[in-house]
């Protein structure tokens, strides 16, 4: 498989630690988390599989193109619709949460909205390039973020203040059903794949994808996993892990680089995981600016011989996104997120159903082709 | 391409204005900051305002050769929340008070005693600039004594309690160091027990004495623990690296510094709730001292003197905690940590179980030379 997809997927799965899907595993810490995550890191496994065989059979086409071929015009309209705002509302949810740790933890001082608007700022234009563009921009913060983001995981697993019995406590808790929060929010993770809703078209030769890629993610993933639940309960004990409310930043608190240019990891992991959200928003927003575009033909839409049209969404997104993040607060975010991560389960199953459903029609159109 | 040029340079005519929009940083300038060295947390004779904060600040200089003395601010308010009295010493100051630099809580013996530790790390963990990787210790008499004295041989901007706790100065054993969140996790989990190091300030002789601990069991008066307990207690937990040892056995009087420690705990659960502690550790080094003349070709049997010695140590202090219910090394997370959630004893059984558990010791001492001399 191309680098490229590898991205997609790892910025999903990175980028996540910082949002709340730690946190909620860590609610449901006593109520079968544990049980929820090995369950999800095989359906998640399973889920990747699929969706990356599916656009694997169709190089170049995006799943707009694929429903414009298959299916019915009061079916494809609303439906992309719906597509475009799960995908903004799955950037927002990044954006609130980041802005909201700035302001805890780096600017207290800023207003809310000026640190929302600088973010913001930086990705919105980034949503109106072209996907290849996106994808190369993604490559770029990547390496420079991914290589710290992954020290500062080793100095957690080296460090001398992790216990692991907490861990190995919190492990033993995993002879319950799960849950279906907890599962929601570790299938969150898995979900990056389907991000090849749009960047399949710049995927456009046929790519291999076997059973080791599969399994390749699927260590990955679980690893990932892993860190996100059992690290801050290496370090803050497992009785009351859950009065933490970010309990990824207490935790890079409580590593300490002594030789390091700061000693407070905090500061580090912040600025790194900025870039990271960023890429997070970046990706959501984009591929939710290029459904708005399949649904509303925006780029026809021409003033002065100027394209306007795919500048129309931009003072939406803005407004919206502004306004949420004055009138939301941090439980209300919470809710908020669970709540999105958990309807993801049922959205998704659909889809893969729909996408079997493509797959019978564009085989039976090609034999009719032939005929 | 005369267009695509044209282009450019209206961009850049655009930006310049642009620039007339940045108004400089949001952050308060480095000298309207004063940075907080030390938090001092004590109880006040005021009944209302039962709380009182002594913060240590750094006088800013402009340059080293200006002040090579140690130099330090002093604030300190009565409150009856630890935020009101912060809030009162945030109007004594013209300068913004900035938490984020502090690397030591010092919490007074007397206000330890009251019970009402979960209140003050209920503040300390709240407020999001006070750095968990702080130290965390016990000042005796007060913690404002220990906050305003400056030891003799203090370096200019960097106070000398900071050295005791890193690794980077004095390697004491006695010295217990303990982060703020190990303090949280192990005040608010069951089977381990806070440990907090104890800073004597002796002001006549001008200078700071860390040697002994509290421990705190639940809901009981704090267990003052002895210079040779902490110690002990180092030692088994690895908190020290390096250590000496005396031993006083069949004629022999030797002191030996070890300087590789290691150690091991599992609980091993038998029948009826019955446990026992098994405890395994390796202590390697060489002989530093000693009354007698030594030879080489015994090392061996000076090795099995200390062993018993070591055993001897390990198992008074051992016993002592049980007696008193404490749980310093965390057996109790151990023993979690080995038993599936739903087969566990309960919380009280635990405590019956770890009184009355068996001790099995085993100590692996490796003498490696007499040093010098035989």
């Amino acid at each position: 498989m191309s680098r490229y997809y590898y991205y997609l997927i790892l910025i999903n799965m990175v980028a996540n630690v910082i949002a709340s899907v730690p946190a909620i595993l860590l609610q449901f810490h006593k109520q079968g988390s544990v049980s929820s995550m090995i369950l999800a890191a095989i359906i998640g496994t399973i889920l990747i599989t699929i969706y990356t065989r599916f656009f694997n059979a169709f190089p170049g086409m995006t799943l707009p193109d694929l429903l414009k071929k298959t299916t019915a015009k009061w079916f494809y309209n609303p439906f992309i619709l719906l597509l475009a705002l799960v995908w903004f509302i799955a950037g927002l949810i990044t954006l609130v949460t980041f802005a909201f740790l700035l302001i805890r933890f780096v600017t207290p001082e800023m207003p809310i909205i000026q640190i929302g608007s600088t973010i913001i700022l930086s990705v919105i234009f980034g949503c109106l390039m072209r996907s290849e563009r996106v994808l190369y921009t993604i490559e770029l913060v990547t390496l420079i973020t991914f290589p710290l983001t992954i020290f500062i995981f080793y100095k957690a697993y080296t460090s001398d203040n992790l216990n692991w019995d907490f861990v190995k406590d919190a492990a033993l808790y995993v002879n319950q059903m799960p849950n279906l929060n907890s599962f929601g929010a570790c299938l969150f993770l898995f979900l990056g794949v389907v991000n090849l809703f749009i960047f399949n078209r710049f995927f456009t030769e046929k790519q291999s994808f076997k059973w080791k890629h599969a399994a390749l993610i699927g260590v990955i993933s679980t690893m990932t996993l892993f860190t996100t639940y059992f690290i801050p309960i290496g370090f803050h004990g497992f009785e009351n892990i859950d009065e933490l409310v970010y309990p990824w930043i207490s935790t890079s608190d409580s590593i300490r680089m002594e030789f390091f240019i700061i000693e407070r990891v905090l500061f580090v992991f912040i600025l790194f995981y900025l870039g990271i959200a960023f890429l997070s928003i970046l990706i959501h927003w984009h591929v939710s600016m290029e459904f708005l575009k399949f649904v509303f033909h925006l780029e026809k839409i021409k003033f002065r011989g100027l394209t306007v049209g795919t500048v129309i969404p931009l003072p939406f997104f803005i407004g919206i996104s502004l306004y949420f993040l004055r009138e939301l607060n941090e439980y209300q975010l919470f809710r908020i997120s669970g709540l999105f991560y958990d309807s993801l389960i049922f959205f998704f199953s659909l889809i893969t159903i729909l996408l079997f459903f493509i797959k019978r029609r564009m085989k039976n159109a090609r034999q009719a082709k032939e005929y | 391409m005369p267009d695509k040029q044209k282009n450019t340079k209206l961009f850049l005519l655009l930006l310049v204005p642009i620039i007339t929009l940045l108004a400089g940083c949001e952050f308060k300038d480095i000298d309207k900051n004063v940075f907080v060295s030390i938090i001092g947390i004590d109880k006040s004779d005021d009944e209302d305002k039962p709380y009182k904060i002594t913060l240590k600040l750094y006088v800013p200089t402009s340059s080293f050769k200006q002040s090579p003395e140690p130099e330090y601010a002093y604030l300190s308010q009565n409150g009856e929340t630890l935020s009101e009295a912060i809030r009162m010493l945030e109007s004594y100051s013209d300068k913004e008070l900035e938490f984020g630099h502090s690397k030591l809580i010092v919490i007074g013996e007397e206000l330890l005693k009251e019970q009402k530790v979960s209140e003050i790390l209920d503040f300390l963990l709240r407020r999001p600039d006070i750095q968990m990787i702080s130290w965390i210790a016990v000042g005796r008499p007060s913690a404002e004594e220990i906050v305003k004295m400056v030891s003799q041989g203090e370096n200019a901007a960097y106070p000398a309690l900071f050295n005791y706790f890193e690794d980077i100065g004095t390697e004491s054993q006695y010295i217990v160091t303990t982060f703020l969140f190990d303090f949280r996790r192990r005040l608010t989990e069951d089977g381990i027990d806070p440990v907090l190091p104890i800073i004597e300030g002796k002001k006549k002789k001008k200078h700071f004495e860390i040697n002994k601990a509290y421990v705190l069991v639940n809901k009981k008066e704090p267990y003052e623990l002895s210079s040779l307990y902490t110690q002990t207690f180092n030692i088994l937990s690895m908190n020290a690296s390096v250590a000496d040892l005396s031993t006083k056995r069949e004629g022999q009087q030797f002191v030996a510094r070890i300087d590789s420690i290691n150690s091991k705990f599992k609980v091993i659960v038998k029948k009826n709730n019955k446990i026992e502690l098994d405890m395994d550790t390796s202590l390697v080094g060489y002989i530093s001292e000693s009354k007698n003349q030594l030879k080489t070709e015994d090392l061996s049997y000076y090795s099995r003197l200390f062993e018993a010695e070591g055993e001897k140590f390990f198992t008074d202090f051992l016993t002592e905690m049980m007696n008193i219910g404490a749980d310093p090394l965390g057996f109790g997370v151990d023993y979690n940590s080995r038993i599936l959630h739903n087969k566990r004893m309960s919380a009280e059984e635990w405590n019956e179980a770890y009184k009355n558990a068996e001790i099995k010791l085993k100590v692996h001492a490796d003498l490696k030379s007499t040093g010098i001399i035989q």
